[in-house]
């Protein structure tokens, strides 16, 4: 297609050294700030997770009793009520059955 | 409800989420975090949730960027009718891990920890406290005696009493309600393996509607039992048919108080919509005054409070079974190999069964986030090959305080895995 | 025309550049819009997203192999969109002439421009700051939806619709007009050279400083 003769062109543009330094270096921060954005958006993705999990166990280290056996209410509602643990209303009360679900079900 | 659903009983709600098709932009984002592939719709066109594959945990509703995954049932109206009808005692059964992440919705920071607060706010409300940490502590107490049997039949031959037949070991947990529908609807041939025990919330209502009716002085059918949950998948397990254990006790023992058959939870609200019900009754869980629970129905220990985290369910239980089988307390306390927030973590506690006495090691696993990482220590227990005796299995990365019911976090992910590149195509 | 004096305006490889912008660019403005609206069923909206995602591709091969082999072509490039006066504001208050044009059939004086015109000079900034934004969210919105927080995926996708929908706004006017500057079209499409007299009435600044003669 350039085998047509043309008379003139652009005179010609040219980056010094310190110009191709120049802006390398801006290309470089523009291109590293959304990378380095995304990659701290990765880093804390699980942040709020890790917070609400501290949070429990601040309550179970801050608790003056920290084990099932020895809530007294516990005790009271077997002592009132339940009986024992797999025993009294335990099975009609506190346990179930489960359904298989891969026979269709109405 | 017009398409022919397989997996649901008559009364079960058939499907909590859905996805608005005016906002899903097809991505595929919703497909990653779902542990059962129910999400259908090739990438690029508008998805839609299977709903009998579907085990109703939200995964997909907290993580679409684009939030077009919503829930089909919202109980909140009915609750507040409820709660201004004097002639019921409405109990609210609030989760552990409610109480770490309620905060977020009212401007308070992440993870803050305002069990007070919510006590105070629920009160002015008009709920009764009915801490399901309480039923927790409970739930250890059934769970792991039940683990000790099966041990003791498995390693020392000991027989049941009643001559009751006696599940197989790993015993799995059975407390979330995802986890439950995976195995009833995927493998059904570990049913026998999971822990008859029901949920702590599941036993909260059986207890609100019988021990309760003593501690409220109020009749079984005047009592309103409201389930507060990080988890969506528990509205749906609150509908089980067959949990009307309470009214069934009534009708038994000839009590006043039956009539129409009531559930023994009756409605669930998630952090979420709780937050909005306060926010309705123009309630600012930030400014309230701390508050108690007010009964024994709210008194709970440190193990029952874990319970929301993954890995907790299990150190509250080895703190609970290594007292009971050894005579001697756990020390200490703190069991960090079941915490954090990898895949699959797995331990060995040796003690010393005092009633046999002989030393046994126990090998314990925690599974959590479903679609990741079930599969191979499923399939590893249907080969029979799996080296464990007790499995504690959450849906959610992270455990319930990542549920598909707390409140949205928008500056985070529930992908506990690396951040790699996943080229959509089909 | 044989005998008319001839600008090299659009060198060789610069052609090629924008052959393969058309390729890519129409596809991704159509399926965008197929993509945001849905109009059609499942199977379709499936083959509409590949061909996004390839044509996507595509264009962003093409806008880094021309950065690295056309580097000086594309800082001039850039200082070109950039550099704005009061000439830009002036041919701005007179739409470059082209309604009276259009409407009325006026002749309008216009200020004298440089090769782009002030509207060239709009559409030149909003390709490229609108291009590379399209690019970096597209990729992302591809490959990390469901492993970065969803409030930054949504807001990348917020940014993805606006520049795409505000460069498939502007495509209808740059084709339209860049096929009415038959000459301009010929240059850009076929052979990369105008006739000398032409460009000195529609951009006599650059004419005058940055057109030289052949030695």
């Amino acid at each position: 297609m350039e085998n047509n003769e043309y008379q003139y062109t652009e005179s010609p543009f040219n980056v010094s050294r310190r110009q191709f330094i120049t802006i390398g270096g801006i290309v470089v921060a523009l291109l590293a700030l959304p990378v380095v954005w995304v990659k701290y958006l990765a880093t804390s993705r699980n942040d709020y997770i890790l917070a609400r999990t501290k949070g429990l166990y601040r309550d179970d280290e801050k608790a003056k009793i920290r084990v099932s056996h020895a809530n007294p209410a516990v005790a009271q509602y077997y002592k009132d009520f339940g009986g024992k643990p797999l025993g009294g209303l335990s099975e009609e009360l506190l346990h179930t059955k489960y359904i298989n679900r891969t026979k269709g079900l109405s | 409800m017009s398409r022919a659903v397989k997996t649901y009983q008559r009364g079960e709600i058939p499907g909590v989420i859905a996805i608005n098709s005016s906002l899903c932009k097809g991505c595929d984002a919703c497909k990653r975090h779902c542990p059962t592939g129910a999400i259908q719709g090739m990438f690029g066109a508008v998805h839609s949730i299977d709903v009998d594959r579907c085990l109703n945990c939200a995964q997909c509703l907290i993580n679409c960027p684009f939030g077009a995954p919503y829930e089909t049932s919202d109980a909140v109206d009915g609750v507040i009718a409820k709660l201004k009808d004097r002639s019921f005692t409405v109990a609210g059964i609030i989760a552990p891990a409610v109480r770490v992440a309620i905060g977020e919705d009212f401007g308070m920071p992440v993870g803050s920890l305002v069990t007070g607060k919510l006590y105070g706010a629920m009160k002015k409300a008009g709920f009764e406290i009915l801490d399901n940490n309480f039923t927790a502590d409970l739930t250890i107490m059934e769970e792991g005696s039940e683990f000790i049997q099966r041990a003791r039949h498995a390693v020392f031959g000991e027989q049941g009493e009643h001559g009751a037949e006696i599940g197989p070991l790993p015993q799995f947990t059975s407390c979330c309600p995802a986890w439950v529908r995976f195995v009833e609807t995927q493998y059904p041939a570990l049913i026998p393996n999971l822990s008859s025990a029901k949920s702590p919330q599941q036993m909260a209502g059986a207890v609100a509607k019988t021990y309760g009716t003593k501690v409220w002085g109020k009749e079984a059918n005047k009592i309103y039992t409201v389930g507060i949950m990080p988890c969506t998948a528990k509205k749906w397990e609150a509908s089980r048919p067959e949990f009307k254990s309470a009214y069934e006790y009534h009708k038994h023992k000839g009590n006043t108080g039956t009539g129409t058959p009531y559930l023994d939870v009756d409605v669930v609200l998630t952090t979420r919509d709780l937050s909005r019900l306060f926010k309705k009754l123009n309630i600012n869980l930030a400014t309230e005054k701390e508050a108690d629970g007010g009964t024994l129905l709210s008194e709970y220990t440190g193990a029952g409070t874990i319970f929301g985290n993954t890995g907790g369910v299990m150190e509250a239980a080895l703190r609970t079974a290594y007292a009971v089988l050894t005579g001697e307390e756990l020390k200490p306390l703190e069991f960090k190999k079941v915490r954090g927030l990898k895949g699959v973590k797995s331990a060995a506690v040796t003690l010393k069964d005092s009633k046999y006495n002989k030393e046994v090691t126990v090998q314990v696993a925690v599974v959590h986030g479903l679609a990741e990482n079930i599969a191979p220590v499923v399939d590893e227990v249907l080969a029979g090959r799996s080296p464990y005796h007790f499995i504690e299995v959450m849906n959610c990365p992270g455990g319930c305080i990542n549920g598909g019911g707390q409140p949205i976090q928008g500056g985070g992910s529930s992908w506990l895995g690396a951040v790699l590149p996943w080229f959509a195509w089909k | 025309m044989h005998n008319e004096t001839m600008i090299l305006k659009h060198p060789l490889r610069v052609r090629i550049f924008h052959y393969l912008l058309i390729i890519s660019f129409l596809p991704l403005a159509l399926t965008g819009l197929a993509l945001y609206f849905k109009p059609f069923a499942e199977d379709n909206m499936n083959l509409i997203m590949q061909i996004h995602i390839v044509t996507g591709g595509i264009l962003s091969l093409d806008a880094a192999a021309f950065f690295l082999i056309g580097f000086e072509r594309v800082i001039l490039f850039i200082k070109r969109m950039f550099t704005i006066s009061i000439n830009d504001v002036k041919w701005f208050s007179v739409l470059g002439g082209y309604p009276q044009k259009f409407l009325f059939k006026k002749k309008v004086p216009v200020p004298p421009m440089g090769k782009y015109n002030s509207g060239q000079k709009l559409f030149g900034m909003c390709v490229l700051i609108g291009g590379a934004i399209l690019i970096g969210t597209g990729w992302i919105l591809w490959a990390f939806p469901h492993n970065l927080p969803r409030a930054a995926v949504a807001f990348m996708g917020s940014l993805h619709t606006f520049f795409g929908l505000l460069l498939t706004l502007f495509l209808p006017v740059h084709l339209f007009l860049g096929v009415y500057m038959f000459d301009d079209f010929k240059a850009m499409i076929l052979s990369g050279k105008i006739p000398y007299h032409d460009a000195q009435s529609t951009s006599p600044l650059w004419v005058e400083r940055e057109v030289m003669p052949l030695k």
